[in-house]
């Protein structure tokens, strides 16, 4: 009878492999060139069959207040070059629950689907276990929001257009020592954070190049949302600022807290407090917090003033970086795809290693030899509830 | 094809391999949360011993970094479980929550695992080496489900307290469960590094820990396959999901936990209780030949049992008070009183379950001290029963005995592990002799029912036969004859006779008198702790103490019931003895008989 049981423990096991075998032999054969390659250049360029698109965001799960913007902002993106005609794109997105072992299918679904190009992961963290299978099976990669180091350095056909930690924080350091004078700083932040820690990195290094001193240096985790004995430590130090690498649930309670203790030295952020949340929920406390960020919402730029417009009036919500970003990296696949007037996974990287001054909602947007982006960073202060721009 | 769900089978066998770490001590009964903390600690160790090239030139690196895994998730687990072992339930659940946090905090802060951006892993694992890991995992599992030391597991998750008093180590065999729970657990970090390519610590969290457990319970702990099951449902429900079409978001984790709540609420042995379960275990041996040759029990009337002035107190109540007695191979000898006389707390003493306060004693060599473990005792020929019943509900009635055999047959798993075929013949040995004490006790036709679905007085005869699967020198029963009927308290009489005559000692309390009186070679009668009286039975049931003990209980139905059996005896007696004084005109006997007269007037007015 056990023998009987294990037997139909392998045939059930194999049943579920032929399964899951059939259920996909559809759709496969689409990554057999043909058809996808159509004719002119640029702006003339005509694909007749349409432009596979997909992207892996995390819709639900820790990371969702995140993925969800990005999904809107593609969505979007996608209608309005659908409307430029020649080259029509179909958008497919995935929900990778924050998990990368979901991500880790997702993006093998996407491989063997025939999708032109991959866009996400959101996290950095996911990305790494994600854009390696990417790189095996040679299909491009664009990171919309990937900041963390070592993301691109996975292979030729991952890119990014979201600046990295090390690209933004420099200039921000750079511009607090020049404007506000600022020689001395407390710097803290969470230790359990992929994002904060590279976030705190940059800092230090950025620091050091412009001879601040460290009159300490402060860890906190991410779940925490008390810092008041660290911020009275921090207080005693006298410090010119206090620099803090957290993610937004940690910013909000700390300058708020710093306010309330009596710190109203200015307080530079890494990207994690460039949220418009840090305004809604810090109130008057936010006043003086500095931060450097790859987007300006409130730049005149024509696309720009288009796209929160736009975003705005679809989805009856203000974008932040995360959806200008995604929005600005379809923007900048469809110029690698005029650009060799091809959908072929091949040709696209190719177009994606040309992107030299490409106007989109960031600005001017280029990806270096490394395949990471190059744009003007902008340094920000809050001032009368308002992200402005510090000079 | 299938190339789109290489990762997605994988990962099934990934998870199913974490499923089996929780599966390993949920058998057992326990509820470990460190399994995750374990892994973590077992694939980043391993990135730093890993190398490049085989090893050797022929051992390849990811062999290594199994073997290592392994080794660490073994040491890991036997460290972390020798303080938290004997916790149970919620607070094993905490502590090991807590040493999970510990590792994850830990190698955070540890500058070799680059912190919380964590480290890049070559990928080493690939569908075949997940599925050949499982494969042997699950195969361990399986030939572990027949062992003695499967059902050791079984028995310590259904009743720990009875599996004690079967001569298990309950902590040896929780640690051993531990410790096998580590070496999966370990097995499933290095695997899923190697394969993903990247881990950092905050991956093998408190949500990754829960969302093992539930791959497991959803599996169910029956059988061995449960985590197969569970992890197939689990990885499986978000791909169907998308190739049905449903939208990615908030909807699909609903659908899921929906489902998911139905499994659980419908399928409370979870998926793998939909196989219908193996039959091999239910079926008796009835040959006599197949039995295992035993060793001989103590000569008749050899002394077995010793108790000088044994005593014990909680605090200032004194439940037995310095209580003197013997038992010999061969006997019978029947503890009675009144409810609350102690007579549970003494066998509870003899059985080692219940440290004495004061004095002494020796049972089969072993002396009763406050670090004589009850296992030790079993083992060396104790059995015995309950006064609440105390069977592996969960498990058929001939499982219930072979776990009574614990003492008597060797472990197989090693061997079974081989097929070898000295495994097969052990456990028809084991099977045999269960069998033999099935039949004995008149159950063998109800050897597949589950025990918790029993009538009363057919668990009160399984955990005789339990008992006797041990092949005892001495045998206590605690109340056998409760909730029994006139005929069947007669059966059972006939058996305990029986059993003695075979040479077993046994110690019996009972508050069926009258079954005492006929059954018993001696009573001793307890009452507020003390020996009030000890003899024969013709002399206990002439014994006015007894009866005013019995009279003076508080007393429940029992009670009352003792009375009056002994009051009749004493009747009975008084009555012929009268006769016999008349015949011989000696008038001795009058003050004696009044009195007992008296008392059962006392009694029919106490009525």
């Amino acid at each position: 009878m056990r023998r009987k049981l294990l037997s139909a423990a392998v045939c059930g096991s194999a049943l579920l492999l032929a399964i899951t075998g059939c259920s996909t032999a559809t759709g496969t054969d689409s990554t057999a060139d043909g058809g996808k390659t159509g004719t002119g250049t640029g702006a003339d360029c005509v694909i007749d069959s349409t432009v596979p698109i997909a992207a892996a965001f995390s819709l639900t799960g820790a990371a969702a207040q995140y993925g969800a913007g990005q999904k809107n902002a593609l969505e979007l993106a996608v209608d309005d070059l659908n409307k430029v005609g020649g080259v029509t794109y179909e958008l497919t997105v995935e929900d990778d629950a924050t998990d990368p072992k979901q991500a880790i299918q997702v993006f093998d679904t996407f491989v063997a689907s025939g999708a032109s190009i991959i866009i996400g992961p959101t996290l950095s963290n996911t990305a790494k276990q994600t854009d390696p299978i990417a790189q095996d099976a040679q299909v491009p990669v664009l990171g919309v929001s990937n900041t963390a180091a070592g993301i691109t350095e996975i292979g030729d056909y991952i890119f990014r257009n979201s600046l990295t930690e090390d690209a933004v924080i420099p200039q921000t350091v750079k511009a607090a020592v020049d404007k506000l004078g600022v020689k001395k700083v407390v710097v803290m932040y969470s230790n359990d954070d992929a994002f904060t820690e590279s976030g705190y990195q940059a800092f230090a290094a950025a620091l050091k190049d412009q001879n601040v001193e460290v009159a300490d240096t402060l860890t906190f985790s991410k779940s925490d949302t008390d810092f008041r004995a660290l911020l009275n430590k921090a207080k005693q130090s006298d410090a010119d600022a206090i620099v803090v690498s957290g993610l937004i649930d940690a910013a909000v309670p700390l300058v708020s807290q710093a306010r309330e203790i009596g710190i109203d030295t200015p307080i530079i952020g890494g990207n994690g407090f460039n949220s418009p949340a840090l305004l809604a929920g810090a109130g008057k406390a936010a006043e003086g917090v500095i931060v450097g960020a790859a987007w300006n919402s409130a730049s005149d730029n024509e696309q720009n003033v288009k796209f929160i417009a736009d975003y705005t009036a679809a989805y009856d919500a203000a974008p932040d970086q995360f959806s200008a970003q995604a929005y600005a990296g379809m923007q900048i696949i469809d110029h690698a795809v005029r650009s060799e007037c091809s959908a072929e996974r091949e040709a696209i990287k190719t177009g994606l290693g040309g992107i030299k001054n490409v106007p989109t909602v960031l600005g001017d947007v280029s990806l270096n030899k490394n395949r990471d982006a190059v744009h003007d960073a902008l340094v920000q202060i809050v001032k009368d509830g308002k992200f402005t721009i510090l000079n | 094809m299938l190339v789109e769900y290489s990762s997605l089978i994988t990962l099934v066998a990934l998870t199913a391999i974490l499923a089996f770490s929780f599966y390993a001590v949920l058998i057992a009964g326990q509820l470990s949360l460190a399994q995750l903390g374990l892994a973590s600690l077992a694939a980043f160790t391993s990135s730093l011993v890993v190398p490049a090239e085989p090893l050797f030139g022929f051992i390849p690196p990811l062999a290594v970094g199994i073997v290592f895994g392994m080794c660490v998730g073994i040491i890991a687990a036997f460290i972390l479980g020798l303080p938290v072992i004997r916790l149970r339930g919620v607070f094993l659940a905490i502590a090991t929550l807590a040493f999970g946090e510990m590792v994850r905090i830990f190698l955070i802060n540890q500058s070799w695992t680059n912190g919380a951006q964590g480290m890049s892993f070559p990928k080493l694992v690939g569908i075949e080496i997940a599925w050949i890991a499982l494969a042997v995992v699950a195969f361990w599992f399986w030939r572990l489900s027949g062992s003695r030391m499967g059902r050791a597991f079984a028995a310590i998750r259904e009743d720990e307290l009875a599996a004690t008093t079967m001569g298990i180590d309950v902590p040896r065999y929780r640690m051993a469960s531990f410790v096998i729970a580590g070496a999966v657990a370990g097995l499933y970090g290095v695997l899923l590094a190697y394969f993903s390519r990247f881990a950092d610590p905050n991956e093998f969290s408190f949500t990754a820990a829960v969302d093992g457990l539930v791959t497991a319970v959803v599996g169910g702990v029956t059988l061995f396959v449960g985590p197969v099951l569970g992890s197939v449902f689990l990885s499986v429900l978000p791909e169907l999901q998308r190739v049905l079409g449903v939208d990615a978001g908030w909807i699909r984790p609903t659908i899921s936990g929906v489902l998911l709540l139905v499994v659980i609420l419908f399928l409370p042995g979870g998926l793998s209780g939909l196989i219908p379960r193996r039959k091999s275990a239910k079926r008796l041996i009835i040959d006599p030949a197949a039995r295992p040759d035993l060793p001989d029990l103590p000569a008749p009337g050899t002394e077995l049992v010793r108790l000088q002035g044994l005593g014990k107190s909680y605090g200032g109540v004194h439940a037995v008070r310095s209580v003197d007695l013997t038992v010999a191979a061969g006997e019978v000898l029947g503890l009675i009183g009144p409810n609350g006389a102690g007579k549970t707390t003494l066998v509870n003493m003899v059985t080692a379950l219940t440290a004495p306060s004061t004095g002494s004693g020796t049972v089969l060599g072993v002396s009763l001290t406050d670090s004589t473990k009850a296992h030790r005792l079993a083992q060396a020929g104790v059995a015995r029963t309950f006064q609440q019943i105390k069977l592996f509900n969960r498990l058929s009635a001939l499982e219930n005995v072979l776990v009574g055999g614990y003492r008597i047959t060797r472990d197989t798993l090693l061997r079974r592990l081989l097929f070898l075929p000295s495994a097969r013949k052990w456990e028809r040995e084991a099977v045999a002799m269960a069998s033999a004490q099935l039949i004995r006790v008149g159950l063998g036709d109800k050897a597949a029912n589950a025990a918790g679905d029993l009538s009363y007085g057919d668990q009160r005869r399984l955990e005789i036969a339990r008992a006797l699967a041990s092949h005892p020198s001495l045998l206590v029963l605690d109340e056998p004859a409760a909730g029994m009927n006139h005929v069947e308290a007669g059966r059972l009489a006939e058996l305990i006779r029986s059993l003695a005559a075979d040479g077993i000692a046994v110690l019996v309390i009972e508050h069926n008198v009258r079954m005492m009186l006929a059954t018993c070679d001696r009573i001793m009668v307890l009452n507020f702790g003390e020996v009030i009286a000890s003899g024969i039975p013709a002399d206990i049931a002439r014994d006015p103490r007894v009866l005013e003990a019995y009279l003076g209980s508080s007393g429940s139905d029992a009670d009352a019931d003792a009375a009056a059996v002994l009051a009749a005896e004493d009747l009975a007696r008084v009555t012929a003895q009268s006769v016999r004084d008349q015949d011989r005109g000696h008038p001795d006997a009058a003050p004696g008989g009044s009195t007992n007269e008296s008392g059962a007037t006392d009694l029919e007015d106490n009525r």
